[in-house]
């Protein structure tokens, strides 16, 4: 009896619960979203792995969020790298380090700026588009006319496209990587007379597997999380055509915030296990 | 606990005209927090029967047929659709319930990122795994044909117009070939020309593919035109049911005054 309650439709919780009142509004509020994005999330856990499995939609996610957010990755990593290049070289150069630059350039760039940089662009265009794209779904009925049409909506909509930024994310930023090392390149071609070879040489001396391992597992998690959030703040978008560019903006912050807080778990759990 | 004002001819309708009940609800209740939205509704529909469900703007017509087909959860009564009761429906046996059940939404709730026939192909490719592609295409065709819109196949959503938009809603809710058709304010925001233009291809449909419909609305004129039986809707009850001309001519303030006011 039980295990039938569960599966028919049952009214969504609403608010915080009553032991909670001694709590302050905001705290309240607070916690009551923490919860909500729990069980969204526990319910994304619950679905994807039972059938039917939406590949069509994923795919089509994948090209939408990945081949449509590579021009705006690849112009911000160039110009990160050339920047970062171009920034560090005077003061390298006064000590008489600057053989050092490719190595000091790449590892910044591998371990920390580039999954952190890439993700919170990411966060702005795919999450906020995420977020805009569920929020006007919701507003103009879609998601109700796609649950009467005898689809699951929560799997169609949302388990696609968070599957789609945790598999994207990642090739994102290894490419945005990439772009970035090679801006970096010209920069100090630019400068001085270094070989393609030669830098690239430096730059793989200096990097192992411990600098290039855990950025992409960190950036599975950030793409999840830029998924996660655009598609709750949207899915659950309130008060019409408002509500649709709350949802939008909500998702930016909140995912942004996320990208650094788990930065910062990644760091600890990496010096943890000894490869910092 | 109020009765509803049933009318003698509207007794004599549901009784000889018409085939079994398709939908039974009684005594249903839903609330949104304090809002009590329905308090005690109840409604019978037959087989072959069209109902427009009146009232104001705001009294619940619309979170009624969101009810009827299973995207909103009620707290008390009952609501049987072909015999069984929605909260007892798994999600499965709710989905295939659904395939027989065709929704026109208020906003036409067409898909922005598909095509006129991906909108279409949608509930078929969702719903009946049975069919061959080239009798997908055939039938989305011949639905767009019927209702005259074969011509836009090709278009996206944001290039139609709001009534074509509705009848777009309309096709992607008849491909499925369903026993029973929801309308929620199918004429709202259309011109008066327009609006009477979608209530007869309402009535077409309605002949065409056999089907039983609720029609919610505050529009008279569509009423008029495609209603077997109006049921008006006051504080959360189904207050008075009746023939469009026994309802006007009831001898009832609240009935009078609503009636004047529409």
């Amino acid at each position: 009896m039980e295990n039938k309650k569960e599966e028919t439709i049952q009214p969504k919780s609403q608010g915080a619960p009553y032991w909670l009142s001694f709590l302050p509004a905001g705290v309240q509020d607070f916690l009551t979203e923490t919860g909500e994005t729990s069980r969204f999330a526990g319910k994304f856990f619950q679905e994807v792995f039972l059938p039917p499995y939406e590949f069509k939609e994923i795919i089509r996610q994948s090209y939408e969020i990945g081949y449509r957010s590579l021009p705006l990755v690849a112009t911000t990593a160039f110009i990160i790298g050339m920047v970062l290049t171009l920034q560090s070289r005077p003061t390298l150069v006064r000590f008489g380090a600057e053989a050092w630059l490719p190595a000091m350039v790449s590892v910044s760039i591998i371990r920390e700026i580039g999954p952190v940089v890439i993700s919170l662009i990411c966060a702005g265009k795919i999450g906020s588009g995420i977020g805009a794209e569920l929020g006007s779904m919701k507003v103009t009925e879609q998601i109700d006319a796609m649950e009467v049409s005898g689809t699951n909506p929560f799997k169609y909509i949302v388990v696609s496209r968070i599957i789609s930024t945790t598999i994207m994310i990642p090739i994102l930023v290894i490419m945005g990587d990439g772009i970035a090392l090679y801006g970096s390149f010209l920069a100090v071609k630019a400068k001085g007379a270094v070989s393609f070879t030669l830098f690239f040489h430096q730059v793989f001396q200096n990097l192992d597997f411990s600098d290039v391992l855990p950025a992409i597992i960190k950036s599975f998690f950030f793409g999840f999380v830029i998924g996660l959030i655009g598609c709750y703040k949207g899915y659950n978008s309130k008060n019409g055509t408002e509500g649709v560019g709350q949802s939008a903006n909500s998702a930016v912050v909140v995912a942004s915030l996320l990208v650094f807080i788990l930065d910062l778990i990644a760091v600890q759990i990496t010096a943890f296990f000894g490869y910092i | 606990m109020s009765d509803t004002i049933n009318t003698a001819q509207a007794v004599k309708q549901n009784i000889h005209e018409f085939g079994e009940s398709i939908i039974e609800i009684s005594h249903l209740q839903k609330s949104f927090g304090d809002n009590h939205v329905l308090t005690d509704f109840n409604l019978h529909i037959r087989r072959g029967e069209n109902v427009v469900v009146l009232g104001k703007s705001g009294c619940g017509k619309s979170v009624l047929i969101k009810c009827i087909a299973g995207l909103l959860p009620y707290e008390g009564g009952s609501l049987k659709v072909f015999g069984k009761e929605i909260k007892d429906l798994k999600h499965k046996e709710l989905d295939n319930m659904r395939a027989s059940i065709g929704f026109v939404f208020q906003s036409s709730a067409l898909y922005d990122s598909m095509t006129v026939r991906e909108n279409l192909e949608f509930p078929l490719r969702r719903q009946k795994h049975g069919k061959s592609k080239q009798e997908v295409k055939k039938l989305i065709e011949e639905t767009l044909e019927n209702v005259g819109l074969l011509s836009a196949i090709n278009l996206m959503p944001a290039e139609l117009s709001g009534g074509m938009r509705k009848r777009i809603g309309l096709a992607r809710s008849l491909v499925l070939e369903p026993e029973l058709m929801l309308y929620d304010e199918p004429t709202t925001g259309l011109d008066p020309f327009t609006a009477r233009e979608i209530s007869r291809l309402m009535l077409d449909m309605q002949h065409k593919y056999n089907t039983s419909s609720i029609i919610i609305s505050h529009d008279m004129q569509c009423a008029k035109l495609t209603a077997n039986r109006l049921a008006v809707m006051m504080d959360g009850i189904n207050y008075a049911q009746g023939t469009y001309q026994e309802l006007s001519q009831l001898n009832d303030p609240k009935i009078h005054a609503f009636f004047e006011n529409l």
